[in-house]
């Protein structure tokens, strides 16, 4: 999926420098503070957006550690015991959530790009020197995956008014599967 | 896995795809005139005086008799040019002094099509006096004149679609009511089947260069789109390698070669409002000598399509039903629509789209080489329609 954030925001931020900023009224103060906020504000989204899931994952790895060290030491009355029953519980299922959380959003970005590479390779592979029987297996295997994908890239760009039949492409939260608790 | 740095490439690299992929002689230069450029900076606003001074010196080198240049302003010019307006005052060739009134289409640093003007110059030139033309001048093919390469125009007047109609961006899926495409479909049918019967062998067209009969047309240009992915994409789809090879295993022969525009729909012609007449065609920056059914199967495409007012016939290039169009333009070339050939050529076309879409376009915009990189970051998301558009018509086959 070529349309992410970080590529959007970079052409938004071109587009108000040089097309839009320079067409309001420069006296203005209220529409040329706002206009500069909008920049200034999206150039942060583009600086934290690859690094949020780090930032969170780090912040959950601390939270976890330092429950663990308050378990010990919150030793009182029977609100501390029922207190410290909850951040057992919840220091546990944060613990079960980190354990899931060992790839970080670039090395997942970074896998598919290389299958999808290899999985390119291997249909130009069949086709140049494959039987006709392989070719036919290669291509619906292929059409059948990219059936499923194309479904999911088109409802996540739905917004954008492509589709002719918009109805009949499901919503995208209803076609992304859950990440698997362990 | 070897990673190609396609931002910045290398000698090597440009060498590497000119080799892999056999594409007419001005096709590779325009390509690889590109990917030498790319490492260079970004579009940044030109002022208009800069244009204005490189025009001087394209009509200078042009003409031997003084002229003057006013009125220069900027005109819309779409995601893929920057175009100026200007009258010049001159004494015109056969004419005699008068004021014409001209638009300078200039490249960006990097467009939606690395294509070649001249080519562009030759085929206007050509196609003049047999379909609705503009008058074209001259042009600067490397931008010696220009800061990027350039032709210039005679202005002509005319709407793409009428002043209450609606349409998405870059004027694809226009909507047009009943009595104006009445008026325009014949029309629209007969200058194709003039253009794709036109006899091009006598025509000054050094920069396009002529396949054999048979499979060499699909050949090259299969190839040209080939090569524009493999310069631009920056993710593999799998789905595209799929495609390509399917589109150079079933490459169709052909047996009478025609003049292709490339992109022949509405909102690529200009018409009158008050008699409904085309006065011109435009953008001939893809034409080339090859299949006619590559244009059948583009006018036919439903990125181009509308809904008719009983809301289940989709209409060609928002102007007539296929079924209708394709009979029609039998008739009025004598040529045979082979529904093989315009399947493949439909697969084709949306290869060629998906190429410009989720490869070119990216590339643009990630590098900041056009002045419209929010507009091509936001034409890139069709992309996806287009590839399950491709997906069922391979799946579907003829």
């Amino acid at each position: 999926m070529e349309m992410r954030p970080q590529f959007q925001i970079q052409t938004i931020i071109k587009a108000m420098t040089e097309d839009v900023i320079p067409a309001l009224d420069q006296t203005n103060q209220l529409a040329m503070q706002s206009a500069q906020l909008t920049i200034g504000t999206l150039m942060l989204i583009s600086q934290h957006l690859p690094l949020e899931y780090r930032y969170d994952c780090d912040e959950l790895t601390r939270l976890v550690a330092t429950a663990e060290v308050l378990k010990s030491q919150a030793k009182a009355g029977e609100t501390t015991s029922a207190a410290v029953a909850c951040l057992k519980e919840t220091a546990r299922s944060g613990a079960d959530v980190l354990s899931r959380a060992r790839a970080e959003p670039a090395e997942i970005l970074d896998a598919i790009h290389k299958l999808r590479a290899s999985t390119s390779d291997i249909v130009r592979a069949v086709y140049a020197e494959g039987s006709e029987a392989a070719q036919s297996a290669v291509q619906a295997t292929v059409l059948a995956m990219s059936k499923d994908q194309l479904l999911r890239d088109r409802s996540w760009l739905l917004m954008q008014g492509w589709e002719p039949d918009p109805k009949a492409v499901p919503a995208i939260d209803t076609l992304l599967a859950p990440i698997a608790k362990g | 896995m070897q990673i190609i740095d396609k931002d910045r490439p290398s000698p090597e690299l440009i060498a590497s795809m000119r080799k892999r992929f056999e594409v007419e002689r001005e096709v590779d230069r325009a390509l690889t005139y590109k990917m030498e450029k790319r490492s260079g900076p970004a579009y940044t606003k030109l002022p208009l005086e800069t244009l204005v001074a490189g025009l001087k010196s394209l009509i200078a080198s042009q003409l031997k008799e003084p002229f003057e240049i006013s009125n220069a302003h900027w005109l819309a010019g779409g995601a893929s040019k920057l175009q100026v307006g200007f009258d010049l005052a001159w004494n015109r060739p056969g004419v005699g002094r008068e004021t014409t009134r001209m638009v300078l289409r200039n490249d960006l640093a990097e467009a939606l099509h690395a294509t070649s003007r001249l080519r562009e110059f030759q085929i206007v030139k050509a196609l003049t006096g047999t379909i609705p033309m503009p008058p074209v001048f001259w042009v600067d093919n490397t931008g010696e004149h220009l800061p990027y390469p350039a032709i210039v125009y005679g202005f002509v007047n005319g709407v793409t679609k009428p002043s209450n109609a609606k349409s998405g961006v870059t004027g694809l899926g226009t909507y047009l009511p009943e009595d104006v495409r009445n008026k325009l479909s014949p029309q629209f049918v007969a200058h194709m089947a003039k253009m794709h019967t036109f006899d091009f062998s006598k025509a000054e067209l050094s920069a396009f260069d002529v396949p054999q009969l048979g499979k060499q047309n699909a050949e090259w240009v299969v190839n040209w789109w080939d090569r524009v992915w493999a310069e631009d994409a920056q993710e593999e789809v799998p789905l595209m390698a799929l495609a390509s090879s399917w589109l150079h295993k079933n490459a169709p022969a052909v047996e009478h070669l025609s003049i292709v525009h490339g992109d022949f729909r509405t909102g690529n012609y200009l018409f009158n409002e008050a008699d409904t007449r085309i006065t011109t065609w435009l953008d001939w920056e893809l034409s080339r000598i090859g299949d006619r059914h590559q244009d059948l199967a583009w006018s036919t495409s439903h990125a181009f399509s509308v809904l008719g007012e009983d809301g289940k016939t989709l209409l060609v290039s928002g102007l007539m039903p296929e079924t209708q169009f394709l009979e029609e333009y039998e008739k009025a070339s004598g040529l045979k629509v082979d529904k093989k050939a315009l399947h493949y050529y439909q697969v084709f076309n949306a290869y060629s789209m998906i190429g410009m879409t989720l490869g070119t376009s990216y590339r643009v915009a990630r590098n900041g080489k056009s002045h419209q990189d929010i507009l091509l970051a936001w034409l890139l998301g069709v992309g996806y329609m287009l590839l399950d558009e491709m997906r069922g018509l391979i799946e579907k086959g003829v």
